[in-house]
């Protein structure tokens, strides 16, 4: 049977090296179309999360279920390959090379030459920045254009999910807007997003569903919306400061 | 209509017109080329021809080693091992197996590269500093069995290797092993290109820029790596083999030398390891240089410092390499770029029509 969702990680237990587990039974749903994003303090096993739906990191136990499709235990080829595109954490473009390279190198798992070319012009569509700069090195892009062309390189492989780490660690308030922004337009045009981020209320704002972990498992869930409003989530895990 | 390769191949072109940096660079190939080609027609000096050999042999050990270090930024002290197989292995081909000498050249890169394969799983491993004790450990080894195994390989005698060309004069030797080891180099220089083009390199690059990125936009960084590692094995033992047959005589102290290994390093880092013609600069720098050298103060150990100071000198003030330092002189004397971007009165037209086409009321 079909599942109605995109992405499942059920029952994740998942640690490094001989290390404690750092995720302890999490259970996260991503649905089609829909952005939703982590929260949680430090520690709570938020980016491990997403090495473990990429392929980068084996979990110990459970299921990572791509459209009904258990496929816990594969790569990060296979992973790619299964819709899966993982944006990592701070600024992941190779800087020496230039945009182009790096958009190209978004669509490397993809074989037929005449879909690479067509994704390129999707993606320099949603992305303007991408065809603008296209021959310049993508080191001397500004953050958040080295942002937006690491979405753009994520969209290559015309992802089902695209899973999102700290897209606006190192960024000032209007470029974070903008990522933001960005990353609503991914979901516009279909596509999923699992997001994790610091910034907990700019995240919840932007997101459709929130997930607060805590200590390597899912603490509460719901509408991202409702988590905002909740003042005793909001004390606990947002600073402390009441809901607008 | 033109389809997408005919626009590149228009822009490409139009590129090359529009930059003199470029047609500067291209021309300078050529010319180097034609002097390359044309002086050992010129000279019948037996000691100017070997030095052409010699630097030669550098260019293809250095452009050889570039396929490792160049794509991945892998630094391999160790690939003297290659050359040593190389030589070796054609020498026991000819002289034990008693192959004629170009099926026993030809049979040398394939069989270093089957060699290579086992070695590269080991070394890949690990990275950084690990790798480069791995490969000079192998250099090592290598050299232990060359000089015990005295049945295979001479022991520390060496072996002889019968010239293969019959009754040609020393000087015709060199000038028929120049000419052997110049398309020994261009198809080298020619699979370099043609992978720094791929995207097979483009996944290599990207393994050099940052491996972990790499691996999770989907590049298979390891075999990736291996391929990158045994290209480069089979040609530094295409060089090995071609040297083998040229000089004659082989040592194991000189064959299976990591000072070989630092001077292929030495030589791909001074012209500029992510340059095409970057190693045979570095080849051509280092070879006149260490012969300069030798000419000046004998072959003493000084010519070995003066060679060092030389290096050293080149690397403070060029890091990125002499390639990437010319083109540096180039871009901050010459013509600068124009901020206003030239257009085609076909493409101002069609950008009015879609300007018109999106204004609200242009259709009135």
């Amino acid at each position: 049977m079909e599942s109605e969702h995109l992405l499942e990680l059920v029952d994740i237990e998942a640690g490094y090296g001989r290390a404690a587990l750092v995720l302890r039974g999490l259970t996260v749903r991503v649905p089609p179309a829909t952005i939703v994003c982590l929260v949680g303090p430090n520690g709570a096993g938020k980016s491990t999360v997403l090495k473990v739906a990429s392929g980068m990191l084996v979990p110990r136990s459970g299921r990572v279920v791509v459209q009904g499709k258990d496929v816990a235990g594969d790569g990060p080829q296979q992973m790619l390959r299964h819709g899966l595109a993982h944006v990592l954490q701070g600024h992941s473009v190779f800087p020496e090379m230039t945009v182009a390279e790096n958009i190209k190198l978004g669509g490397f798992t993809v074989g037929d030459k005449a879909v690479l070319n067509e994704r390129i012009e999707r993606v320099k569509t949603v992305f303007p920045i991408v065809a603008e700069r296209w021959n310049d090195l993508a080191g001397l892009l500004s953050g958040g254009q080295q942002k937006q062309v690491e979405f753009a390189r994520s969209l290559m492989i015309s992802p089902k999910v695209v899973l999102l780490d700290e897209p606006s660690m190192g960024l000032d308030p209007k470029t974070t807007a903008t990522v933001f922004e960005q990353v609503v337009r991914m979901r516009d045009h279909g596509t999923a997003v699992l997001l994790v981020e610091q910034n907990a209320r700019r995240a919840l704002e932007t997101a459709d569903v929130g997930c607060v972990l805590d200590l390597g498992r899912v603490h509460i869930s719901g509408p991202a919306r409702e988590l905002l409003e909740d003042p005793e989530l909001s004390r606990l895990y947002l600073g402390g400061r009441p809901a607008a | 209509m033109r389809n997408d390769s005919d626009l590149q191949a228009t822009g490409r072109w139009a590129g090359l017109r529009r930059s003199p940096q470029r047609m500067t660079g291209l021309t300078l190939v050529v010319v180097v080329a034609v002097f390359a080609l044309v002086f050992p027609m010129t000279t019948s000096t037996g000691y100017l021809l070997s030095t052409g050999v010699v630097i030669l042999n550098y260019a293809l050990l250095a452009t050889g080693w570039n396929f490792m270090g160049g794509f991945t930024g892998y630094i391999s002290l160790g690939h003297a091992a290659y050359f040593g197989l190389g030589c070796y292995t054609t020498a026991i081909l000819i002289d034990r197996v008693e192959l004629s000498w170009w099926l026993a050249l030809a049979l040398t890169p394939v069989i270093v590269g089957l060699i290579a394969v086992p070695i590269g799983i080991a070394a890949l491993r690990v990275r950084g500093a690990s790798f480069v004790i791995v490969t000079i450990a192998f250099v090592l080894i290598l050299l232990l069995v060359s000089q015990s195994w005295v049945s295979l390989t001479g022991g520390s005698t060496g072996i002889m290797i019968p010239r293969p060309f019959d009754g040609l004069t020393r000087v015709e030797h060199h000038r028929v092993f120049y000419y052997i080891f110049v398309a020994a180099l261009v198809l080298a220089l020619f699979v370099w290109w043609r992978i720094d083009r791929s995207r097979f390199g483009m996944g290599l690059k990207a393994v050099r820029e940052d491996e972990d990125k790499a691996r999770a936009l989907g590049v298979p960084t390891f075999w990736a790596k291996l391929i990158a590692f045994v290209w480069s094995a089979v040609f530094t033992s295409l060089a090995g083999g071609l040297y083998a047959l040229w000089f004659g005589d082989l040592d194991p102290v000189f064959q299976f030398s990591i000072l070989m290994g630092a001077y292929m390093v030495l030589m791909a880092l001074l012209g500029g390891v992510r340059e095409l013609y970057g190693p045979v600069v570095g080849a051509i720098v280092v070879g006149l240089s260490i012969e300069f050298f030798k000419a000046e103060f004998g072959d003493t150990q000084f010519h070995l410092v003066a060679t060092g100071l030389l290096l050293a000198v080149v690397v403070l003030f060029m890091p990125e390499g002499v390639i990437p330092a010319v083109r540096g002189l180039f871009t901050r004397f010459g013509p600068q770029a124009s901020s206003i971007r030239e257009e085609t009165a076909e493409q101002l037209a069609a950008r009015q029509d879609a300007v018109g086409a999106t204004t609200p009321g242009s259709e009135s």
